[in-house]
């Protein structure tokens, strides 16, 4: 019996382990089925991690790029604020600084300008390099001028980057730069000597992209424009310069050539004063005499001689005048003939020239109009010498118009001035004789004056009374239907 | 009730005396002419020369001076890639202070070096509490965490010590140490305050995990030979589908984008270290060390975290200063930080401008490394090399 419960007992105490040991197994198992998962989930996590990482790196690859062309564009604007405050072509390359190069991502520069005449390449900008440097470079530059004017000649940058197989080899370029990497842009400005930039880094960690060559592009374009801008300022500023010289040459020659005409001018109003002064004793003396001939007191005269003392007087009188007319133009212009201003009307001087020359207006039949404006009658002159004014372009006026004509005196305000017109129908004055017509001694060659005596002083002469009075006297003509002597009183 | 002053002086000058004459003489007025009792002084790399310094000593008749090169400085007013900034501090009654440097850190060693300078930093403390070390290294300095662990073994761990690796301007060839009228390399220079200093210290750097944990199967200091069994340079090879000469190549920008991250029992965030190189075995040179065994992930960051670690550091060093005053903030922001945000790097400061009063200095480094606790909050006693973080220091009074 005690076997048989020990058999049982076993039995039972052997299926509980078995029992046990199946719950254990499948634990383990569904353990195990559970790392496998995570394990797989953890792989799979860590393949999404790498997608992740790796799409991160790219992301930041572009940010990086695009921060540095924007930091790029940035410098480039800050220098073309810079660059254009200047116009002188030296000064252009004074005010680019290492801290600008920086900016753009390098630390060395250099910029060569070709020399047509001396056929070399001269250096104008460095930075970054000792002056020694410089120096080698130029003398590098020497043996391979044609490559760079190439190179300028089809206006391509070139790079560590994209170097072109026709220009220099890397090696070459980083032995004469002393850079891991650098750029090389032409330099073409419209006008002058053209070049070439060269930018470098020492740094190994910084490969040339495509962005950097467009970047210094960009800026080797700007220090063109702004080296195009100073040429042209300075050959506009040379110009003007020239030009200013010039207006002052020439002024200075027409200040002399005034100065001597005035000297001219003044020994002549001298001469004819003196002279006229002169001629007036003998005259005075000769009309004298003739006139007392002429009374017979000293006796009859026969009939011949006596026409010819008339004469002789007469020729006197006409002598006289001139004479008087030439001193008078004389104290004009020397400034001796005071004007005693008074106020004036203009209804009674005209109306005394009128009477004056009532009597040659019948003869000939001239209809003399008188149209005095009732605001300006009024005027401020000299009255014996503005009535010379009137008589004598009255009496102008008078020799030229034919029978049946018309003269006209008018007057007007205008500009705050009495402006007096006499107009006549008469034949009217040639166009290049309108302005010459006011110098002494000068007579319009028609027939009229052919015919007619006359001094050529007499316009001169109103000329110089007007201006005196501080007025303008001008002319308007046409040939045929007359003209229209106008002067204009403050 | 006494409390801390701090003036701020820039220049952005090329000449050396000028630029030190304006920012001294900047710092000085708005110091309100107080006495001068320790100066930060900061500059980019081809200013930091003894000329400079001696002249700064000059004019602040010969108070103690610290700093270091930097690739750019980093104030409120803007980041300076060129230039000098000086703050001047003026401490009151029961603040405490002592400087010291120590030289030819490569012969020497690293671990000793930081011994010597945390025996020269604790001259004169012994009856005193240390309360917070700033320490500057120079940054080609390699086995930096050797030096924090010598640093720490003589100054202890029971205050926080933070620091920054000077940089140059983004060659990563020379950095350059401030110390009272000297510049010099291949060296590090501190200072260790004790009393009665107030301040909050943030650390963050915003890199995530990604992809499954891997396992460091064999290392030595800082490079790593073999990870999990396999050769080290094939994690990031399989990670990017690049041969190793295509890793190489793009070593630079996947150092700062991408570094490792080491996972630390019981710290909630990950210990970054950068690549430095990738030797011909395909073994990696990490600048700071790797320990074997350790379980890593490859790290990613955005523009985004990198901002948030900005703000959340800022917001852990104020909110260990609640109830005070923020006198001055000192920031320690990594260079691959720097690099990652490019032209957002403003944005940092906005968080700054944003978060402090308008009167209190910010200044700041842009570092190859970074020294600091692993978490502010729960400071644990041990500082650690880093890369790739921002330490925000405010100082409270």
């Amino acid at each position: 019996m005690l076997e048989i419960i020990v058999v049982v007992t076993s039995v039972l105490v052997a299926l509980a382990l078995a029992i046990v040991v199946a719950n254990k197994m499948e634990a383990i198992r569904r353990r195990d089925t559970e790392i496998t998962s995570l394990k797989k989930s953890l792989d799979e996590m860590d393949e999404q991690a790498k997608l992740i990482v790796r799409t991160d790196m790219e992301l930041n690859k572009t940010q990086e790029a695009l921060d540095k062309k924007v930091g790029g564009l940035y410098a480039l604007q800050k220098i073309a604020k810079t660059m254009s405050t200047t116009l002188e072509e030296n000064q252009i390359f004074k005010v680019l600084n290492a801290e600008h190069l920086k900016e753009l991502g390098f630390e060395k520069a250099c910029l060569f300008l070709w020399n047509a005449a001396e056929r070399k390449f001269v250096p104008c900008l460095s930075i970054g390099y000792f002056a020694d440097e410089i120096t080698q470079i130029e003398s590098d530059l020497t043996s391979k001028n044609q490559k760079y004017l190439d190179l300028i000649q089809n206006n391509r940058a070139t790079s560590s980057f994209s170097l072109s197989d026709h220009f220099l080899t890397k090696s070459e370029l980083l032995q004469t730069y002393k850079v891991n990497s650098f750029i090389i842009a032409p330099i073409v400005p419209k006008e002058g000597n053209k070049g070439f930039l060269v930018a470098g880094t020492e740094n190994v960690d910084t490969a040339i992209t495509e962005g950097d060559e467009e970047l210094i592009t960009i800026f080797a374009n700007q220090i063109s424009q702004s080296l195009e801008n100073a040429r042209l300022f300075e050959k506009t500023w040379r110009a003007q310069q020239g030009l200013e010289q010039k207006v002052e040459e020439r002024t200075r020659e027409l200040r002399m050539a005034l100065e001597e005409v005035k000297l001219v001018s003044r020994r002549k109003t001298d001469f004819i004063s003196a002279v006229s002064h002169e001629l007036r004793t003998p005259l005075t003396s000769i009309k004298g005499y003739a006139s007392i001939l002429l009374t017979g007191k000293l006796g009859d005269l026969p009939e011949e001689i006596h026409a010819r003392l008339e004469k002789i007087n007469r020729h006197s009188d006409e002598l006289a005048h001139l004479v008087n007319d030439l001193l008078d133009i004389a104290r004009i212009e020397s400034g001796k003939m005071v004007m005693k201003k008074e106020e004036q009307d203009l209804n009674k001087i005209v109306d005394q020239v009128g009477d004056l020359l009532s009597v040659q207006f019948k003869d000939r039949k001239i209809n003399f109009i008188v149209d005095i404006a009732s605001d300006a009658h009024i005027i401020s002159a000299d009255y014996s010498q503005i009535n010379r004014v009137f008589i004598n372009i009255i009496g102008n006026a008078l020799k030229f118009t034919p029978p049946n004509g018309k003269i006209t005196v008018s007057s007007r305000k205008k500009d705050g001035q009495v402006q007096i017109d006499i107009s006549d129908t008469g034949c009217g004055i040639p166009e290049e004789a309108r302005q010459a017509i006011f110098d002494e001694f000068y007579r319009v060659d028609n027939t009229i004056n052919q015919e007619l005596k006359g001094t050529g002083l007499g316009l001169s002469l109103v000329k110089h009374i007007v201006e005196a009075h501080g007025g303008k006297i001008w002319v308007t003509s046409k040939i045929g239907e007359g003209s229209t002597f106008s002067f204009s009183l403050p | 009730m006494p409390t801390i002053y701090a003036g701020l002086g820039l220049s952005a000058e090329k000449h050396l005396l000028t630029a030190a004459q304006e920012a001294v003489h900047q710092a000085k007025i708005n110091l309100q002419n107080k006495k001068v009792d320790l100066a930060l002084v900061f500059s980019s790399i081809e200013l930091s020369n003894s000329i400079l310094l001696k002249t700064i000593s000059v004019y602040l008749e010969g108070a103690p001076v610290i700093g270091c090169s930097s690739a750019a400085i980093l104030t409120t007013q803007g980041i300076m890639k060129q230039g000098i900034a000086v703050l001047l501090l003026n401490f009151p009654e029961g603040v405490y202070f002592n400087t010291a440097c120590v030289k030819d850190v490569a012969s020497k060693g690293t671990l000793g070096s930081g011994q010597e300078l945390g025996e020269k930093l604790l001259y004169g403390f012994r009856d005193i509490r240390r309360d917070l070390s700033i320490i500057f290294l120079d940054g080609m300095m390699k086995e930096a965490s050797n030096f924090v662990n010598g640093m720490q073994q003589r100054l202890g761990t029971s205050f926080p010590l933070v620091g920054a690796s000077a940089s140059d301007d983004m060659r990563f060839v020379k950095s350059s140490l401030h110390f009272n009228q000297e510049a010099f390399s291949d060296g590090a220079c501190g200072v260790l305050f004790g009393g009665k200093l107030s301040y909050g210290l943030g650390v963050k750097h915003g890199w995530q995990p990604l992809g499954k944990p891997r396992q460091v199967t064999s290392s030595r200091g800082n490079i790593v030979y073999e990870i999990d069994g396999k050769v080290a340079s094939k994690l990031y090879e399989e990670y990017f589908a690049y041969s190793l000469a295509e890793l190489k190549n793009e070593l630079k920008r996947i150092s700062v984008l991408y570094p490792i991250g080491i996972y630390l029992e019981g710290e909630k965030e990950y210990l970054l270290r950068n690549i430095l190189s990738v030797q011909y075995d395909g073994s990696l040179v990490f600048q700071g060390e790797v320990p074997e065994s350790s379980e890593i992930r490859l790290m990613i960051g955005t523009k985004e975290s990198a901002l948030e670690a900005t703000h959340q550091a800022l917001q852990e060093a104020k909110n260990n200063l609640i109830g005070k005053n923020i006198i001055f903030v000192l920031v320690f922001d990594s260079i691959s930080r720097y690099i990652l945000l490019g032209r957002n790097a403003y944005r940092e400061l906005e968080i700054f401008k944003k978060e402090l009063q308008p009167a209190v200095p910010v200044i700041g480094l842009y570092t190859f490394g970074e020294q600091a606790p692993l978490t502010a909050i729960n400071y644990r006693g041990r500082a650690y090399f880093h890369n790739q973080t921002i330490t925000v220091l405010a100082i409270g009074g």
